[in-house]
């Protein structure tokens, strides 16, 4: 029997506790967990249950309080800031749900700041760029600022920037939550397409049940804790969201 | 150019207002510090050029004990073969012909060529020395002739002292260099027995110049013969001495100058410092977003420093040329004021030095760093996930506001810890009140959020809901209102301050020039000095007046500058009357002691601010230059005396006449008989003297009020620095309003969406920026109230010596919580305006 691949995210005994005025609310619990390069992984669960907190321990934006974060071969737990922010500009890629665009950057500019960020030579920055414009389907707006482009055409430029640098790992906070059905359904596509095409693991924290076809697994947050399976609420809200259409 | 840096640019670019007003407040800053200084150095080096020129290559002078020094002195050194040595008698003068002041010097043409070769009075001149010596001729430079539209030949009448007299113009000096062109615009050659005749001094000289040889036994060796050969009274002194002393006269002026104008800076700072703020908070998303993305800390502080820079640097250039513009208006005003209270000068034009500039620079842009840092580091301090949300910071802030008021209570208490520790200087004054403005800022956001809440329940009776809102508003947005308020009430503060300061000082004075003029009548000759009259009124002039039917009294003053141990000495000389001991009222000693020693013998007074000054008191002697040489006198009293900050010296005329040779009247005071009419007295002794020189005869009254008119002239500088530091106070506002106004255009669009009208918006939005003004009005008072304490017992005394009563008049209070709330008003409006009639479907669309 072969051996199995090395996981490119892997969690152990991930706990994360805010102080609310005297008292500690522990949001994640002991989460432990292995993502593979390539799987497509959706995370589920509650307003509040603590889901954004997940990707951005993930990430190294935030430092839990106790356990442990490894990508790849790098262990984020014990690095400093700086050097999480470094990983991460190299490494990580970001979705989120108000698209995020830097509004006093380009179209084009904003897909290539993360690979200026990463130290990337300027002409390459700008075929890399230009290509994943395509790719999204953008090319022709790259000189736009933001604030020109619809809801889903900006959700696509932040897709082109969360992959522009190549990073191991894609993160997205809710990348449908402020599209409509059709819009959402299509930036969905392009995501898992790429993520498909370059092998890089893709993890989207989301209410959307029309995600889960889509998903190699399906975790699911609730009470701090990590759960493999899809809990019976959701599974009705598909099939609902299924008759519906 | 990197993305990142692309990104900022463009983000300062979208906000034109934004920068536009930054770079206001720096170039203000900056201007109104570089004009300052401008305009003081353009005045001592005005100065300095005219005493270097006047001096010219001489490296000692032989000067008199009163002043004036008896030209046989010169024939003595001639005699012991002391050459080369030129007489000088110089004073000054204007000319009707453009009404220009100029220093009037009289030379001997031929002993004076080594001192003064630019002149152009040596034998192989080409001017007429028949002509210049015999006749009366005057030499000017060409370029000062041709501005005036004079030529060789015409008469010129030059007014010394009330008395007008011809000289004839005989000859124009074309200096070779800019220097000396700049250095003899304002003089007037004439030879020595024309300046004896123009200044009435027949056989008196004002000095003689020296060239001692530079090799140092040698020059100890010529020094030690000059000295053999000096009579009694007459003394050898280095020709730098009197530049020295020129410029030690006006240090403490100059220094307030500066520390006033570094108000201005400081108000500036917190407008930088709240632009940055505001470009921090409004991009807090988005510099969370960039985080997200891997910019790092330093990556984010680098970035705000540098936007920092930019304003500063922008500001700095249009401040420093706005500075040049506003130090060619000041010039004339402080050479005014310098006239009016120290010498002399007469400033023609601005003298821009490279120094001032670079420092003004310099402080731009360091003050717009220093002032950028608190949120550069508020931007890359948090960690990422906390910036993207703002109600984080503000409800921080208001946690932090109690530790923060602690703090500011120890910066204070630090800056009354600097003046228990020191005791005369005028830094460690100024370092003491900035520590107070700055543990007072700090103090701030507490007061804010104390006053706003405790006003709450008021407005909210007065104005229902929206009475409500706009006090938690002021609260809830602490970041943006708390500095905004602290700018306000820093800049109204220092107006309490400085106005309580000037009105303490006024009501001093003018309740000193009460007790002080008794007489009747005063007159003396016109003077170009107001405060330091040394004029001699003419020996017929004053037999006649004395002799004027209705005179029942007359009293002398004679005002000399003397040489003392101490320093230079302003000598005042008085026939002590009945009444003398309640016009001079003593801080130290008794009149019962003072008076009868000062009347019999080499006893004297000293003015509050020479004691001070030169540190001498009762029991001490001062040894004074006399026409006997040295003589000890007993300081008996200390008086207060409010016309003088160099101090001056009291002695009996009988005394004065003991030890001096000079017989002169500076001024003369007369009481009218009963039976006369003070105005027909004057009508009088005005007819009495037609045709003779001309003196000023003023009623009490009439002295009073010219008093106070120099008084009021002397704090207009200070009146233009507070306004402009109320000026970027109001900037500072007014982009405090803005930002916030731009911040809450969701707030807004939410608030129009609930069915708030536009003009309830408006309402809304001027009752909290009234309400902003309202709480820096308030706190302005106690802490203007301290500034007051401060300039009046500390810094006016450290600088001046004067002892002055604090009044704190109601209308200043009441004009400064007016003007508080009208700024803030004001600064409101157009804010108000912009989000009252904007979309609120756009601003709910904005993310």
């Amino acid at each position: 029997m072969p051996d199995a691949p090395s996981p490119l995210v892997q969690l152990d005994a991930l706990t994360k506790t805010y102080r609310e005025g005297e008292q500690d609310r522990t949001v994640l619990q002991e989460i432990s967990l292995r993502l593979n390069r390539g799987d497509f992984s959706v995370l589920m669960g509650r307003s509040g249950a603590g889901k954004s907190t997940l990707l951005n321990l993930i990430s190294g934006i935030d430092q839990p309080t106790s356990g442990r974060v490894q990508i790849g071969d790098t262990d984020l737990t014990g690095k400093s800031e700086t050097a999480r922010t470094r990983f991460r500009r190299s490494h990580v890629g970001f979705v989120f749900q108000s698209f995020n665009l830097i509004s006093t950057l380009t179209v084009g500019e904003n897909v290539r700041l993360p690979l200026e960020l990463a130290g990337a030579a300027p002409r390459a920055n700008r075929e890399r760029g230009q290509a994943m414009l395509d790719r999204v389907g953008l090319a022709d707006r790259a000189d736009q600022f933001p604030d020109r482009l619809s809801g889903g055409e900006q959700q696509r430029v932040a897709v082109a920037r969360a992959l522009a640098h190549e990073p191991l790992l894609v993160l997205a906070d809710e990348p449908t939550g402020n599209l409509d059905y059709d819009t959402g359904q299509a930036v969905l596509t392009l995501l898992s397409d790429l993520v498909t095409d370059t092998d890089t693991t893709l993890l989207v924290a989301t209410h959307d049940p029309e995600v889960l076809p889509r998903a190699d697994r399906v975790l699911h947050l609730h009470g701090g804790t990590l759960h493999e399976e899809v809990p019976e609420y959701i599974r009705s809200e598909t099939r609902s969201a299924a008759d519906e259409r | 150019m990197t993305l990142l840096h692309r990104s900022s640019r463009r983000y300062l670019t979208r906000h034109p207002w934004l920068m536009g007003l930054s770079v206001l407040g720096v170039a203000i800053g900056v201007a109104v510090v570089v004009a300052i200084d401008l305009a003081n150095t353009s005045a001592s080096r005005a100065f300095e050029l005219s005493a270097e020129t006047v001096t010219g290559a001489a490296t000692h002078q032989v000067v008199g004990a009163g002043g004036t020094l008896d030209d046989d002195v010169y024939r003595r050194l001639r005699a012991a073969g002391l050459r080369p040595s030129a007489p000088v008698v110089e004073g000054y003068g204007s000319l009707q012909q453009g009404d220009r002041t100029f220093q009037v010097v009289g030379i001997a043409p031929l002993a004076d060529a080594p001192f003064r070769p630019y002149l152009g009075t040596g034998a192989g001149s080409d001017l007429d020395l028949g002509q210049f010596m015999t006749d009366d001729a005057a030499l000017m430079s060409a370029r000062t002739a041709e501005d005036l539209g004079l030529a060789s030949g015409d008469t010129l009448r030059v007014g010394v002292e009330g008395t007008t007299q011809p000289v004839v113009l005989s000859g124009l000096i074309a200096p070779q260099n800019e220097r000396t062109r700049r250095a003899v615009a304002n003089l007037l050659v004439v030879d020595v027995s024309t300046a004896q005749r123009l200044f009435d001094q027949s056989g008196q000289l004002s000095r003689i110049d020296l060239l001692a040889p530079s090799d140092a036994s040698a020059q100890e060796a010529y020094l030690a013969r000059v000295r053999e050969a000096l009579p009694d009274g007459a003394q050898l002194q280095r020709s730098d001495t009197r530049t020295e002393t020129v410029a030690q006269m006006t240090k403490a002026f100059d220094l307030n100058l500066t520390a006033l104008s570094l108000l201005a800076l400081i108000v500036g700072a917190f407008l930088i410092y709240n632009t940055m703020t505001f470009s921090v908070v409004q991009r807090r998303a988005l510099i969370g977003q960039l985080r997200a993305l891997g910019v790092t800390r330093g990556e984010v502080f680098r970035l705000v420093l540098g936007e920092a820079a930019v304003l500063g640097g922008v500001g700095s250039v249009f401040g420093l040329l706005l500075g040049i513009v506003l130090a060619s208006g000041l010039v004339q005003l402080l050479a005014q004021t310098i006239n009016d209270l120290y010498f002399v000068v007469e400033v023609s034009e601005l003298s821009i030095s490279t120094w001032t500039l670079a420092k003004g620079a310099l402080l731009g842009m360091g003050t717009t760093l220093a002032a950028a840092l608190p949120p550069a580091q508020e931007a890359t301090a948090a960690s990422v996930s906390t910036v993207l949300r703002r109600s984080t910071r503000e409800s921080t802030l208001r946690r932090r506001a109690p530790g923060w008021a602690g703090l500011g209570l120890l910066v204070a208490g630090a800056g009354s810890l600097l003046l228990l520790g020191t005791e005369q200087s005028i830094w460690a004054g100024y370092g003491a009140l900035f520590c107070v403005l700055v543990g007072t800022a700090f103090m701030i956001p507490w007061a804010v959020v104390g006053l706003s809440n405790g006003v709450r329940p008021l407005l909210g009776r007065v104005a229902g809901v929206i009475g409500r809102m706009a006090a938690r508003g002021v609260v809830t947005n602490l970041s943006r209102t708390g500095v905004a308020i602290a700018a306000l009430t820093i800049a109204i503060a220092s107006t309490v301050g400085v106005g309580v300061m000037i009105d303490s000082f006024r009501g001093t004075v003018t309740s000193w020039l009460e007790q002080s003029l008794q007489a009747d009548v005063y007159v003396q000759p016109p003077s170009l000095v107001f405060r330091r009259s040394t004029a001699t009124i003419d020996s017929a002039v004053a037999r006649r007046l004395r002799d004027v039917k209705g005179v029942e009294g007359a009293y002398s003053v004679r005002r000399v500058t003397v040489q003392a141990n101490v320093g230079r000495t302003d000598l005042v000389a008085v026939e002590p009357g009945p009444e003398t001991a309640d016009v001079y009222q003593l801080k130290a000693g008794t009149p019962e002691s003072a008076w009868p020693a000062v009347r019999a013998g080499p006893s004297v007074l000293v003015s509050e601010p020479y004691s001070y000054r030169y540190d001498v008191g009762v029991g001490d002697t001062l040894r004074l230059q006399t026409d006997r040489g040295q003589q000890p006198f007993a300081v008996k009293g200390v008086y207060y005396d409010y016309g003088s900050d160099l101090g001056v010296t009291l002695m009996s005329r009988s005394t004065y006449e003991q030890f001096y040779d000079d017989r002169g009247v500076s001024g003369l005071a007369f009481a009218a008989a009963d039976t006369t009419s003070v105005d027909a007295l004057i009508a009088d002794m005005r007819a009495s003297v037609a045709g003779l020189q001309d003196v000023l005869i003023r009623s009490n009254r009439a002295l009073r009020e010219t008093s106070m008119r120099v008084f009021d002239r002397t704090f207009t500088i200070t009146t233009v620095l507070r306004l402009l530091a109320i000026a970027v106070a109001f900037i500072g506002v007014l982009t405090a309003l803005m930002a916030l106004a731009l911040e809450r255009r969701r707030e807004m669009g939410v608030l129009r969406a609930t069915g708030m009208t536009p003009p309830q918006v408006g309402g809304y939005l001027t009752l909290q920026s009234s309400l902003m003004g309202a709480i820096a009005g308030i706190l302005s008072l106690p802490l203007g109230y301290v500034l007051a304490y401060v300039l009046v017992f500390v810094i006016n005394k450290r600088s001046f010596g004067w002892t002055l009563q604090l009044t704190v008049p109601g209308d200043v209070l009441v004009q400064s919580l007016v003007l508080a709330v009208v700024a803030a008003f004001l600064a409101g409006l157009y804010p108000t305006w912009r989000m009252a009639r904007s979309s609120p479907a756009l601003a709910l669309q904005d993310e």
